[in-house]
C-alpha cells in the first residue's frame, strides 16, 4: 500500500474526446492516487460518464493518453481493461436482468477464469474445483452486500436498492483496483445516501481499491471524497479537496451556486 | 449425490445397449424406429440452434446451410473416401468439423452486425451454399448426392444424442455458458464485466455449427441421400418452430420441440399439403400464449421439482432450479 502512494495508480494527459464537432472532454488531465476517493461532478453534459467510458475503453479517446499503473490503456478493449483492474458501475442499471443474482455476479469472473474450452467439455477437476471457488466467492461477495438470501432470484425481481447494490457487487467480482461509480446514489433519499456513503468507505478498506464517483448528489461528494474534480463543457474547471471546491467562486457561479438550498 | 453420479453413466449403458439391441435385430416396427431416429437427429439440430439463437439471443438463419455442410462432408466422405462402415463415427465427426469452421465464418458478422440485419446475412449464408450445391456437378448438382451408405442407425443416434446434450449441459454450466447469456441480456454490460464478446461468439456458433453438422451427417446417413433442396427455406423454418415450441435457453425443450413437431407432422400425414397449416397455426397459438416456448429458460428438473415441493430445504432446491440443476 505505502510504496504505490508516490505514484499515480491512474494518470489521465491530456485527454480529449471529440463526438465531431462535440467536445465531450476537452483536454482533461488527472492524477489518481492509490486509495484516493475522487468524486466528478459538474452540471449536466459537463461530460462525467464520458470520462468513465474512456477509462472503460468504451471509447478510444481523440487525443491524450491514460496511464494505469503505468501502462497505457488507449486502445485496449474494454475486456481487457477491465481484467486489468478496473471495473465500473453503470448510471442507469444494466444488469442482467434474466439471470440470477448470483449468476450475474458469476459472470464477472470472467477475466479471471483460468480454466480452458477442453476443461469445460471433459468437466476436468480443474473446472469443477475453480467453479466451486468462483460460487463461494460470489455468494461471499453477496453477503457483503445483504444479498446472499436473494441469490436465486433473477436480477429483474429484485427492488431498485438492491440492484444498485448488486451492480456495485458485479463490478467488485471483476477484482479491480480501481472502481468507477457512476452515480451510485441516484434515486436514493438522504437516509440511503448516509448507508451508501458508509458502505464506500467500509469496501475501500476491505477491498484496498482507489475510487472514482461521478455523483451529482452533494451529500454523497462532499462526505466522502478526499478531492473532487469540477467539470464543465469537458473542460476542467477546479480540482480539489471538498473544502477547497465549495469556497470556490468560479464553481459556485457554474454549478454549486444553483443547487445549494 | 453419489447415487446420482452413478445414476447417469449406467441409464447411458443401457440406453445403448437398448438402442443396440433395435438396431441390429429388428424387435420394433421399422417405421417407428425411423420416426425416433427422426426425433434423435432434430434434438441435436435444435440444440445447436438453441445455443445461437435461444442461449447466445442472435436470430440466425444460418442452420439449414451449416446442416448442408454437415450433411454433404460426411456424405462424400463415406461415399468415396472413408468406405467402411466402422469409419462412420469419424465420418460424422468430419462432416461435423467441416461445420464448424463454417460456423467460425458465421460468427464473424455478428461481431458488428445485430438484429435484422445479422438475419439477412445468415440467410444469406444457407442460400449461397444451397445455390453452390446445386450447380456443383461433383456432390451431384440438383439432383443431389446419392447412395449414401446407410449407416445412420437409433444406436448411433442415441450415442450421439447423448454427447450433444452432455456436451450443452456442460457448457451452459460453465464460464462460457454464462457470458453467452449475459451477452443475450446485455452486450455491453458484459464487455464491461470483463467479457470477451468476440471469443464467447466464435466458440457459441462454433459448438452450434458442430452439432447442426453431427444431425446433418446423421440425417443423410438415414435417408441414405441428400439434396440441396432438403437445406432450404423449409428446414430453416421446421428449425425455427421446434426451437420456439419447445423452449428458448431449454435442453429439455429442445428435445420436447423437436419429438412434438417430428410426432405432430406424422399424426397429420393424412392431411396431406394441410399439415403445414396445423402446424403454422399451433406456432401462432404458442407465440400468443408462450413466446418463449413450452421451456423457456427452464429445464425439466424432476429430482430439484420434488425437493421443491416436499419443501425440504426450499431455498437450495430454488437455487438448483435457477441454475438448471447442479
Amino acid at each position: 500500500m505505502a510504496e504505490s502512494n508516490a505514484a499515480p495508480i491512474l494518470t489521465l494527459q491530456n485527454v480529449c474526446m471529440y463526438f465531431g464537432g462535440v467536445r465531450a472532454v476537452d483536454d482533461l488531465s488527472l492524477e489518481v492516487y492509490h486509495n484516493e476517493i475522487v468524486g466528478i461532478i459538474g452540471p449536466n453534459g459537463a461530460g462525467k460518464t464520458t470520462v468513465f467510458n474512456v477509462l472503460s475503453g468504451v471509447y478510444i479517446p481523440t487525443s491524450g493518453d491514460i496511464f494505469f499503473r503505468g501502462e497505457r490503456l488507449n486502445e485496449l478493449p474494454p475486456h481487457t481493461i477491465i481484467s486489468n483492474g478496473i471495473a465500473r458501475t453503470f448510471q442507469n442499471i444494466r444488469l442482467f436482468a434474466k439471470l440470477s443474482v448470483l449468476d450475474n455476479v458469476r459472470v464477472a469472473f470472467f477475466g479471471h477464469i483460468r480454466y480452458s474450452l477442453v476443461d469445460t467439455f471433459l468437466n476436468t477437476r480443474a473446472k469443477r474445483d475453480e467453479e466451486a471457488a468462483i460460487r463461494e466467492e460470489a455468494l461471499r461477495l453477496l453477503e457483503v452486500f445483504g444479498l446472499a438470501d436473494k441469490a436465486a432470484l433473477p436480477a429483474a425481481n429484485l427492488p431498485y436498492g438492491d440492484q444498485r447494490r448488486l451492480e456495485i457487487a458485479r463490478a467488485l467480482a471483476c477484482k479491480p483496483q480501481v472502481l468507477l461509480l457512476d452515480e451510485p446514489a441516484a434515486g436514493m433519499n438522504p437516509n440511503e445516501i448516509d448507508e451508501l456513503n458508509r458502505t464506500i468507505v467500509r469496501l475501500r478498506e476491505r477491498f484496498d481499491l482507489t475510487i472514482l464517483l461521478v455523483e451529482h448528489q452533494m451529500r454523497l461528494v462532499m462526505g466522502i471524497c478526499e478531492r473532487v474534480l469540477v467539470m464543465n463543457f469537458g473542460r476542467k474547471l477546479a480540482l480539489g479537496t471538498p473544502v477547497e471546491i465549495r469556497n470556490n467562486p468560479e464553481v459556485l457561479e457554474a454549478y454549486l451556486g444553483k443547487v445549494r438550498r | 449425490m453419489r447415487v446420482k453420479n452413478f445414476a447417469t453413466p449406467l441409464l447411458v449403458v443401457i440406453g445403448i445397449a437398448i438402442t443396440f439391441a433395435l438396431s441390429y435385430y429388428g424387435l420394433v416396427n421399422a417405421y417407428y424406429l425411423q420416426i425416433a431416429q427422426y426425433v434423435g437427429i432434430y434434438t441435436i439440430m435444435v440444440l445447436g440452434i438453441n445455443l445461437v439463437n435461444g442461449y447466445l439471443g442472435i436470430f440466425s438463419l444460418g442452420h439449414a446451410g451449416i446442416m448442408a455442410v454437415g450433411a454433404y462432408t460426411s456424405g462424400l466422405l463415406s461415399k468415396y473416401v472413408l468406405t467402411d462402415p466402422a469409419l462412420f463415427p469419424l465420418c460424422i465427426l468430419l462432416g461435423a468439423t467441416a461445420a464448424l469452421i463454417s460456423g467460425f465464418v458465421i460468427s464473424i458478422p455478428s461481431f458488428k452486425v445485430r438484429g435484422d440485419y445479422l438475419a439477412i446475412i445468415t440467410l444469406g449464408f444457407t442460400l449461397i451454399l444451397k445455390s453452390l450445391l446445386q450447380n456443383m456437378e461433383f456432390v451431384g448438382g440438383a439432383r443431389g448426392l446419392r447412395n449414401i451408405p446407410g449407416n445412420t442407425n437409433i444406436m448411433w443416434v442415441f450415442i450421439w444424442l447423448v454427447i450433444a446434450i452432455a456436451a450443452v449441459r456442460l457448457f451452459i454450466n460453465s464460464k462460457y455458458g454464462r457470458s453467452t447469456m449475459a451477452i443475450r441480456e446485455d452486450e455491453i454490460a458484459a464487455e464491461l464485466v470483463s467479457v470477451n464478446i468476440k471469443k464467447t461468439k466464435i466458440v457459441v456458433f462454433g459448438f452450434s455449427a458442430f452439432l447442426i453438422g453431427v444431425s446433418g451427417g446423421l440425417l443423410s446417413h438415414l435417408l441414405s441421400y441428400t439434396n440441396p433442396n432438403t437445406f432450404g427455406y423449409a428446414m430453416i423454418a421446421e428449425g425455427l418452430i421446434m426451437v420456439y415450441l419447445g423452449g428458448m435457453a431449454s435442453i429439455s425443450g429442445s428435445f420436447l420441440g423437436a419429438a412434438l413437431w417430428t410426432l405432430l407432422v406424422e399424426i397429420l400425414r393424412p392431411l396431406g399439403v394441410w399439415r403445414w397449416i396445423v402446424g403454422a397455426v399451433l406456432l401462432i397459438i404458442i407465440m400468443i400464449f408462450r413466446p418463449s416456448g413450452l421451456l423457456g429458460g427452464r429445464e425439466l428438473n424432476i429430482g430439484a421439482f420434488l425437493r421443491q415441493i416436499t419443501r425440504r430445504d426450499s431455498a437450495k432446491a430454488a437455487l438448483e432450479v435457477a441454475n438448471g440443476g447442479k
